[in-house]
Parts: C-alpha cells; structure tokens; sequence
C-alpha cells in the first residue's frame, strides 16, 4: 500500500520536475533574450554530445547508475536527475530520428513535454526500486564520470571562460579577472565570476557607464560581499591575513548560525 | 510553432511572463521530494553530502548550517540567473528550495508543508513563483532596458567551447581508473569517432562495458 502511495506521489513529482527542467533547458539555447533554467555545464555537456542520441543516452546513462546508488544508500538523487539524466535522456528520445538539435533540444514545447515522461519513469522507478544495482557499474560511474565532470567543472571551463573575457575587450578581459579571481575565492568556482566580468565589460563596450551598467556593477558587488558573507570568508579573509576578526564579526555570524572557529 | 526560423519570443514557451510558472513547476517537485525524504527517506533531490546537512537537524542537530548554506544559495544565484539569462536549478532551486527553506521552516518549528504531500506541493509552487518574478523583474530594470547583449555571444561560444573537453576528460578519468575500462573508453570513442559521432557516448559504452567484465572497486 505504502508503495503505491510513493508511486502515485513519484508520479506527480516526476511530471511537474521533468516539465519545468526540459523547458528551461530549451530555453537555455534561446538565453539571454529568452530566461533560462539550467545551467552553464549542463548547457556546456548537452552541447558536446552535438546533437547524437547515443551520446545523449549514454552519458545520462552514467549518471543513472550513479543516482540509483545514491537513492537506494542514502535516499538523495544526487543534483544530476535534474542537472543531466532528465534534459539528456529528453533530448536522446527527442533526437532518436536523426532530427536536428534545433527541432528538437532547442524547442521548449517538446523537450518540456519529453522532460515530463522522463521525469516521471526516473523519480518512479529511483523511489520504487530498493533492489540494489550492480556494484561494478555503480563503481564506473563514481570513478569515471565523476572525476571526468569534476575536471570540465574545474578548471577546464573556468579557464575556456576566462580566455574567452580576455579575447573579447580589455574592459572583459578586466573585469573577467578581478571577479573571476575573487569568485574562485569566494564560490570555489572562478566560472560566474568570469561570466559577470564578460556581462560588466560587454555592457560598459556597448551602452557606456549608463545606469544599467552601474546597476549591475553594484549589484554583483553586492553579491559577491553577501556570498561571501554568508559562507564565513569574511573571517577567513582576515585570518588568512593572521588578523583578529572583530568580535561584532563574529556575532553577526553568530546570528545567522554559523560558528566561527 | 511554425519554421525554426521565426521563433516567436511572445508565445508562451519563449517569453518572461511564462517563466515564473516553470519555476513554480520545478520548484514544487523539488519542495515535494524533499517531503518524500521527510516522510519515506528517500527522493531528495540533491547530493548526499548536502541531504546530509538537513538529516543533521532531523536528527536533532539544529537546522542552522543546512538554513544558511541553502539561503546564501538561493540570494546568488537568483541575481546571477538574472544577469546572465540561465536560472542555476542545482544551488536556486534543488539547495536553495529544497534544502535552505525546508531547514528554515523546521527550525522555526514549522512542520506542516514537509508532512502534507498537497501542502508541499503548493509551498513549493508559491516559493518557485516568488523567485521567477524575482528574477524577470531584476531582468526588467536591468538587462532589458538595454541595447547591448552584454557578451552574450561570447559567453555562448565559451560554452561551446568547453563542452568539447568532455570525450577526452572521460577517456583520461577512465584510463586512470583501471586498464580495462581505459582500453574499453579508447575503443568505443575511436569507433564513435570512425562513425563521425561524438566520441562521449563511445567512450562511456565502452568503459561500462570493459568494467562489467573487469569490476573495479569503490575505494
């Protein structure tokens, strides 16, 4: 009973999830003229597999293992149901023709219709199977594709990134620096960095230093102190540079729940 | 939806007024998995290391590290979505909804939206609507009101650009892994080359296939 419970909420679940992440994908190759939901790698991996639907498979086929394994050990799906087994496997049954990418990946009506049957057979079948998978395959997705992603996430894609700021202006190419720089600091990840950096120099090369410009100046500022706030580097900053932190520093983080060592 | 030539940007599937209903969507499956984990454990929609932080506080940890890593979260990227036209799912919506405000509202005592399947559906749906005004609003006032593209094409074209690095990077990881599954990656993505297609799904076929015949172990 309790499982035909899971599987009708697996359903639901599947289906709204699968409906929103496939039409943001599409809308991904549309951006910035049309807002995107995604993100930069997944853009990035769906563009790699150029449009072949055995590439498309088989690299959510990876992660799938890796998913199951995760679901069945720990009942987390792991950020990649929606980030690459979803828009892939979508794009893969959409492509399975030989139909061009710009039919099919790149039209938000069919990707999110196919991104909602393949959210509802994944989220079923990953809530609904406590059978284990084979261990090898589980094992080849962890050592294989997940070091592999690791690298194109870092620092594969913050340096293509950054080599392209640095080709398209100097106002980019400076910008690009000192906020991919400070994002590698603060995120971990030099990559939304460099691509405000593009967004600052591109902006000014184009309208000047308008309104909107100074706009986004301060709001990536504003950005970049509150991140960085809120995962303590403000103190690790001043540590980093053997500096007492001010014990008002301290509480304010205190407020918040994070302890300073 | 006529040629692909003519997109119309207006029509529902393209324009900014649609948007906020896609985040809804989205964010009320996530809101809803991660009342599948409060209740079954099992359907939260992020990594184990991250579910992990809201398990702290199930177990009666405090609710504190997975309410503001969730949060800080959620603030970037709905600023970042903005600017550069593509909304990250994985930190504004599978950790920010899914994990920041489920540790929020626990922490605050409220359990009723994690218990009530209905009740997670529609939180989910009114959070995810927030958001997606949020960001066509911030959109509006800035790069709307604008002429420029603010790199834009350039930023496409680094996306492009990185996507390629993936074949080689897979058959670098899986040669490092074991010698099978390195022979199997070299085979499949040279006869996926030899077939002029991409050489990612070659390689990953043939290291899962080399590994089900010569297994390697989780450590």
């Amino acid at each position: 009973m309790e499982l035909l419970v899971i599987i009708i909420k697996s359903i639901i679940i599947g289906g709204f999830v699968g409906f929103g992440v496939g039409a943001g994908a599409a809308r991904m190759f549309h951006a910035p003229s049309s807002q995107g939901m995604g993100a930069f790698r997944t853009l990035g991996e769906l563009n790699a597999c150029a449009g072949d639907a055995a590439s498309h498979f088989s690299f959510g086929l990876g992660f799938f293992f890796n998913a199951w394994a995760s679901s069945v050990g720990a009942g987390a799906f792991t950020q990649d149901v929606d980030h690459r087994i979803i828009p892939n496997w979508a794009a893969a049954l959409l492509m399975r023709k030989g139909k061009r990418p710009e039919d099919t990946l790149h039209n938000p009506k069919k990707m999110a219709i196919t991104g909602a049957i393949i959210g509802i057979l994944v989220v079923s079948f990953l809530n609904s199977t406590a059978s284990a998978i084979p261990e090898s395959l589980q094992a080849i997705a962890l050592k294989v594709l997940v070091p592999a992603a690791n690298l194109l996430i870092n620092p594969v894609m913050p340096v293509i990134f950054w080599l392209a700021a640095l080709d398209s202006g100097k106002r980019s190419g400076i910008w690009g620096t000192i906020f991919g720089g400070a994002a590698h600091l603060v995120m971990g990840n030099a990559v939304p960095g460099v691509v405000l950096g593009i967004l600052i120099g591109k902006g000014v090369d184009d309208g000047g230093w308008n309104k909107i410009t100074k706009t986004l100046l301060v709001s990536v500022i504003l950005l970049f102190v509150l991140s960085g706030f809120f995962r303590g580097f403000d103190i690790a900053f001043l540590q980093g540079f053997n500096l007492e932190a001010p014990e008002w520093l301290i509480d304010l983080h205190k407020l918040i729940g994070y302890e300073v060592k | 939806m006529g040629g692909n030539n003519e997109i119309n940007m207006k029509s529902f599937w393209y324009a900014d007024w649609s948007f906020p209903l896609l985040v809804a969507l989205l964010s009320s499956g996530v809101f809803a998995g991660t009342h599948m984990y409060y209740v079954y454990k099992i359907g939260a929609f992020n990594d184990v290391a991250i579910v992990a932080m809201l398990e702290v506080g199930l177990q009666g940890g405090g609710y504190g590290v997975a309410a503001a890593f969730g949060a800080s979260f959620l603030f970037a990227r709905i600023l970042e979505g903005s600017l550069v036209g593509i909304l990250d799912i994985g930190g504004a919506i599978q950790t920010g909804i899914g994990i920041g405000i489920p540790a929020l509202l626990l922490a605050s005592g409220i359990t009723a939206p994690l218990e009530n399947f209905t009740l997670s559906l529609l939180t989910g749906a009114v959070l995810g609507l927030a958001i997606g005004y949020t960001v066509i609003v911030i959109r509006k006032f800035t790069v709307g009101q604008s002429n420029s593209t603010f790199g834009a094409d350039v930023m496409m074209g680094a996306g492009n650009a990185s996507g390629r690095f993936l074949g080689p990077l897979i058959i670098i990881s899986a040669a490092s892994a074991s010698i099978p599954i390195g022979v199997g990656a070299i085979v499949g993505a040279a006869i996926f080359y030899a077939g002029k297609k991409p050489i990612v799904g070659g390689a990953i076929i043939g290291a899962m296939l080399l590994g089900a015949f010569f297994p390697i172990s989780l450590d």
